[in-house]
């Protein structure tokens, strides 16, 4: 009799530890959609801010240049390769198939596969790849400490892409204003951070999956 | 003979000094800025707008307006005005009413031979040309592939071609060479222009004299700032400085080394006109410049008038009123782009 009260009492004690850690299993998925839907509005808002700067600087330049120097008459329509191009690849998730994962190239050169920055792996460390179980920890990220071969890469990286920027500009003329650069910059941020919009929903689209599915 | 011109000025002159400075008093005050700042959208800038002198060129534009219209109307504006004192004009005041035009005659050709470097429409370059800038052969610019072309099939026989000589390369038209034609013919333009007001002589010649340097002053601190980091060399940037003015020779010399906007200021404050300018800005930071020098540039043009019997009153008016559709664009697009706390960044009021 005391045996099988035992056992009882050690099967509801299973049952609610189980129990317990599924509770917590459950907590922990509706923390992380909770986390991705925080990025996704905080991403918007930068968004909204960065193209409200780029439009107003681009304002100023007209004003300091010029309307005749600068106006969409002076758009280049030849052809030319797309200074920067992105990628869309499937992610095989657990129990949820293919989810895409969006990846810029900025200023790639005209050769192929580009040089230019991946904006998908900065993505991934700020806010979590749908594969990692780990919820978004806020605070600095360590530096890592670079190798004076990789600072040298970068040097002459940052030297190309900085042509290009000049490249791009130069259908306004050679000698621009510095709102104008400013203005490229506000723009080429805008569209960095649309992309990490798109994985940040395509996150939390997954994490909402997770929680709905039985 | 200087302080003689109360004599003879009036029988060639009188009519049309006495017409500028009716319209100078046309001029928008700071009462109609402050109106126009408190604007909520670009249909109420007209609605304040149609009680000025802009209001028969702006009530017929359908809703919704765009800044563009705004300017374009304004610009016609200006254009009828002057193209009313220069049908009205002798010798010599009708050739200093002309040289006016040029600086706008380099910007149209830059126009359509940049655009048409990008292979665009002909026709779509000339309705944005400016209409002080119009001159008979300006579409056929679009057949030339380097300078010389340009120079022997359209601008031999225009005002600018005096101006060429500088410029003239068998070198294909790219976007690096077109900005240098078009800071060279610029140069060249102001060093005429130059010559002739001395050569009228008198209050022209003083007053002229002044705007003229402060122009190629200005134009060489903004060649020096929009090509630091660019691939213009030292020598080519210095090649673009006009041969007059407050900072020649001393000034440019420093300036063509300049690598950054901090040695820009410290090349300037050592020239007493431009240490106010300069002093209002802080370290590092370029973006109230252009505010700063056309304020300057304001209150010596105001300054004009305060003198009779002299050229530089119709000079100093275009410009006035250059500044002024300078000053209604950044307020339509302040207003445009809901920015109304950024309006007073950039505005300039005259009196």
């Amino acid at each position: 009799m005391a045996g099988a009260e035992e056992i009882e009492i050690c099967e509801e004690g299973e049952e609610s530890i189980e129990a317990e850690a599924k509770t917590e299993r459950g907590d922990e998925k509706v923390l992380q959609f909770l986390d991705s839907l925080d990025g996704y509005l905080t991403l918007m808002d930068s968004l909204n801010s960065k193209l409200r700067e780029g439009w107003f600087d681009l304002a100023s330049a007209r004003h300091s240049m010029g309307t005749l120097r600068i106006n969409t008459t002076l758009l280049d329509l030849k052809d030319h390769s797309a200074s920067s191009t992105l990628q869309v690849t499937d992610q095989e998730v657990e129990s949820l198939g293919s989810v895409p994962r969006f990846a810029l190239s900025k200023w790639a050169s005209k050769g192929g596969s580009g040089k230019g920055k991946d904006f998908s792996t900065v993505a991934d460390s700020e806010m979590g790849s749908p594969r990692s179980p780990q919820l978004r920890h806020r605070g600095f990220a360590e530096e890592k400490p670079s190798a004076k071969g990789e600072t040298v890469l970068a040097a002459d990286e940052d030297a190309e892409i900085k042509k290009e920027r000049a490249k791009s500009l130069s259908v306004f003329g050679g000698l621009v204003s510095p709102k104008l650069r400013g203005a490229q910059l506000s723009f080429e941020t805008a569209l960095e951070t649309l992309v990490e919009i798109a994985n940040t929903r395509a996150a939390m689209l997954t994490a909402f999956e997770r929680i709905t599915k039985k | 003979m200087y302080g003689f011109e109360a004599l003879t000025f009036n029988i060639h002159g009188g009519y049309l000094e006495a017409i500028v400075r009716g319209h100078r008093a046309g001029l928008l005050t700071t009462a109609d800025y402050n109106n126009l700042c408190q604007c909520e959208n670009l249909d109420d800038i007209k609605m304040h707008l149609s009680a000025t002198k802009y209001g028969s060129y702006l009530q017929n534009e359908p809703s919704p307006l765009h800044t563009t219209t705004i300017v374009e109307k304004c610009t016609l504006k200006l254009v009828d005005d002057y193209k009313h004192m220069l049908c009205q004009a002798t010798e010599p005041m009708s050739t200093f009413l002309e040289y006016i035009r040029y600086g706008h005659m380099i910007d149209n050709v830059v126009l359509i031979v940049t655009g048409t470097l990008h292979e665009r429409d002909v026709q779509e370059l000339i309705e944005k040309c400016h209409p002080l800038g119009m001159f008979d052969s300006i579409a056929t610019l679009a057949v030339a592939q380097n300078m010389r072309e340009l120079y022997r099939l359209v601008l031999v026989d225009t005002p600018l071609a005096p101006y060429f000589s500088e410029c003239l390369t068998s070198e294909d038209l790219d976007d690096m060479n077109i900005e240098i034609m078009r800071n060279t013919l610029y140069k060249a333009y102001l060093e005429d222009f130059y010559k002739f007001c001395q050569k009228l002589g008198g209050a022209t010649a003083e007053i002229m004299s002044d705007l003229l340097a402060f122009e190629a002053d200005r134009r060489a601190v903004n060649i020096t700032i929009n090509s630091i980091g660019t691939e213009l060399t030292r020598e080519d940037r210095k090649k673009l400085y006009s041969n007059f003015g407050f900072l020649y020779p001393y000034g440019h010399e420093e300036l063509a080394i300049c690598e950054d906007i901090d040695q820009v200021r410290g090349v300037m404050e050592k020239y007493p006109p431009y240490q106010a300018i300069f002093s209002k800005m802080s370290y590092g930071e370029s973006q109230m410049l252009d505010k700063a020098f056309y304020e300057e540039e304001v209150r010596r043009l105001c300054l004009a008038f305060e003198q009779q019997f002299h050229y530089a009153v119709f000079f100093a008016y275009m410009r006035l009123r250059e500044q002024e559709i300078r000053n209604l664009m950044w307020i339509s697009e302040c207003v445009a782009q809901n920015q109304k706390s950024r309006i007073h960044d950039s505005v300039v009021y005259m009196f």
